[in-house]
């Protein structure tokens, strides 16, 4: 299996690094789940793999190449394959949804007005936003933004897509049918996912494997079969929904690093 | 019914005991917590009962209360006792940490680390400002080139806000200006019967000075600062990032075509100012001084040659670039919250302003060193 995004010793942050020795790997057509409570650095990593925030140290690579060290151009044209929806949603607010999804089609390639209209109403219609084209970002619902967002990173069908939190704050029923395009984005479209989320029902519907941050590092790794079984303090509580694990005392420096 | 607390205070050798009777809420907490601090602050008493027997209802600002007015008397080594505390009493002063672990502060920093701390932030400044200039001027080089385009429209519509709605303003300023400057000329100059030379004064420091300074500090409120409010929610609203994931350069897609917009508007609406503010002192010498229009610009023809015009023009240039510039710096490093968009506006007006009339200073002196004389 191919790899398209590695993390080596990166350690990224602010000004003081808040997340260290982050290795990882994701592979082709897999949904990979970053974890973790709320204020550990999900965002941050995830700022750091999109080439929005230069690491503290140690590298990223994006389909094989070393991101922060190409040339503004070159890193570019890599992250015109990948995609991203933010966990604000990010839309521009001074254009229309449909203009929106369509930025990157008539920013980026050469495409006739015509094709990327159908586009783009083929994409508003697999996140169950058909006939939404007109709307201001402002006229949409909080699910109904971050499923615009969705859209629109992916509608150059990148091979990699990162989402910090695409079904935080939704109902039950629009948390699901985001998790089930993600699933339909891996599976038809052939895409990979990287995706935060503190959705333990969303990780459990569409996680291949899972990365669990906690205490300013990776703390545990795998698929969600082997983390459902841990017994590590910060994946015990996770997947089973409880503050402290029962059997297992943390040392106070875990807890402490991983709610700060 | 307001919610009310009565309070009776014994004294039983040096302890005091205070018996409370109502609801020790939010309205009533106040001046309980002001007479048991007077309370705790006599000499004579040493230690302090509060007796709860008659309390009905308790929320958190009495349980504030009491318990800062017990750190206050453990201060002073004096006692506090809480009495006949009722189930739902003990309930609320649970909900109250003992002790609360504060994260430990960061020493604020001496005023040699806040000198340093503001010159890393003013390098900082400089390297960012630096570097938006750089990178804009490559992708205009690129746009040039032809291997990069400027989002369609993009330059269109910025000129048509930026020119063509500033308009209005821009000439009505210059006109009134013109105005004010002609009486001024009538009055001063008609005392040597020299009142024709009004037209001379007017013309030449229209078409130098007045046109291009007014109109660069129009144009600062109007579209500098809408530079910056625009740019700055973008950022705070991570508009920004999304295009940088895209990798659709910030620089070219959102400032380039603001820089090259303003390049055009700015002179053009110079242009129109110089020509207005004459008009506006026409006619104050017309109906002052009785002077025809066509003599009055045959004299504007004679005095103001074309290289005073290109002197303005080059500096509403300079202006206008100076006004994107900082509206797109100040607007780019808006960070977080949304007070920094009003902050990053605020900046750009000021060191615009600054920035503009500095240049002018420069300018003038410059050119009258030079010896093209004023
Ligand atoms: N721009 C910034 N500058 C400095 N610190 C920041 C910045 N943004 C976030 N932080 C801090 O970094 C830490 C991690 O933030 P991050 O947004 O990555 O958390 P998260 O794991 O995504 O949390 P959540 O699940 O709540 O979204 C937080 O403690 C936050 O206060
Ligand atoms: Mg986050």
């Amino acid at each position: 299996m191919s790899t398209l995004l590695e993390c080596r010793d990166l350690v990224c942050g602010y000004d003081k690094p808040l997340l260290q020795d982050v290795n990882l790997t994701v592979g082709a057509h897999e949904i990979v789940v970053l974890l973790g409570g709320s204020g550990c650095g999900k965002s941050t990593l995830l700022r750091t793999i999109t080439g929005l925030l230069p690491p503290l140290s140690g590298q990223v690579l994006v389909f094989g190449e070393s991101l922060y060290d190409l040339a503004p151009e070159e890193r570019n044209q890599l992250l015109r394959r990948t995609g991203t929806a933010f966990q604000q949603d990010a839309l521009f607010g001074s254009m229309s949804v449909g203009e929106n999804i369509a930025l990157p089609l008539r920013e980026l390639t050469k495409l006739p007005q015509s094709m990327i209209k159908e586009m783009v109403r083929m994409k508003l219609g697999l996140v169950g936003l058909g006939g939404f084209e007109s709307r201001l970002p402002t006229q949409l619902s909080g699910g109904q933004r971050k499923r615009a967002a969705l859209a629109r990173a992916t509608i150059l069908d990148p091979q990699l897509v990162f989402c910090d939190e695409p079904s935080a704050g939704l109902d039950p029923v629009v948390a699901a049918s985001i998790d089930e395009t993600l699933v339909q984005f891996r599976d038809t479209l052939g895409i990979t996912l990287v995706v935060v989320t503190h959705v333990i029902e969303s990780v459990r519907a569409i996680a291949d494997r899972a990365v669990v941050l906690a205490g300013g590092r990776v703390c545990a790794a795998g698929t969600i079969a082997e983390l459902e079984a841990s017994t590590a303090p910060e994946v015990y509580g996770f997947f089973h929904r409880v503050p402290v694990a029962p059997h297992a005392t943390p040392t106070t420096r875990t807890i402490t690093r991983g709610i700060t | 019914m307001p919610p009310e607390l009565a309070t009776s205070v014994e004294r039983d050798g040096r302890a005091a005991v205070v018996r409370l009777e109502g609801d020790l809420v939010v309205p009533t907490a106040r001046a309980l917590y002001t007479q048991l601090q007077d309370i705790a602050r006599r000499r004579d008493v040493r230690s302090i009962v509060i007796d709860f027997a008659r309390v009905g209802r308790i929320d958190s600002s009495g349980v504030a209360a009491v318990s800062l007015v017990g750190q206050q008397a453990k201060r002073s080594g004096r006692t506090l006792e809480l009495r006949e505390l009722g189930e739902h009493h003990r309930a609320a002063f649970a909900m109250s940490p003992r002790k609360v672990e504060e994260p430990p502060a960061e020493p604020p920093p001496t005023s040699f680390e806040a000198l340093g701390d503001s010159m890393i932030a003013t390098w900082d400044g400089a390297k960012a400002l630096t570097s938006i200039v750089k990178d804009t001027t490559y992708q205009g080089v690129l746009v040039a080139g032809r291997r990069k385009q400027l989002p369609a429209g993009s330059v269109a519509s910025q000129l048509f806000e930026m020119g063509f709605n500033g308009l209005f303003i821009v000439s009505l300023l210059a006109f009134l200006i013109g105005m004010t400057m002609g009486f001024q000329g009538v009055t001063q100059l008609e005392r040597f019967g020299a009142g024709v030379f009004v037209a001379d004064m007017l013309g030449l420091s229209m078409v130098r000075e007045l046109a291009p300074l007014m109109t660069a500090i129009i144009i600062t409120g109007r579209t500098g600062a809408a530079i910056a409010a625009e740019l700055g929610t973008m950022k705070v609203r991570s508009e920004i990032d999304a295009l940088a994931t895209m990798g659709i350069d910030p620089n070219r897609f959102l400032i380039l075509p603001r820089l090259l917009a303003i390049t055009i508007a700015g002179p053009a609406l110079t242009l129109i100012a110089m020509f207005v503010g004459m008009l506006g002192g026409m006619l104050v010498t017309s109906l002052a001084l009785d002077l025809p229009a066509i003599a009055y610009w045959g004299r504007i023809a004679e005095s103001v040659t074309l290289g005073d015009f290109a002197h303005g023009l080059i500096k509403a240039v300079l202006f206008s670039w100076i006004i994107a510039i900082s509206g797109s710096h100040f607007g780019m490093r808006a960070t977080g919250d949304p007070s920094s968009v009003g902050h990053a506006t605020t900046r750009t007006v000021v060191v615009s302003v600054l920035s503009i009339i500095l240049v002018d200073a420069a300018f003038a002196t410059i050119t009258t060193i030079a010896g093209g004389g004023p």
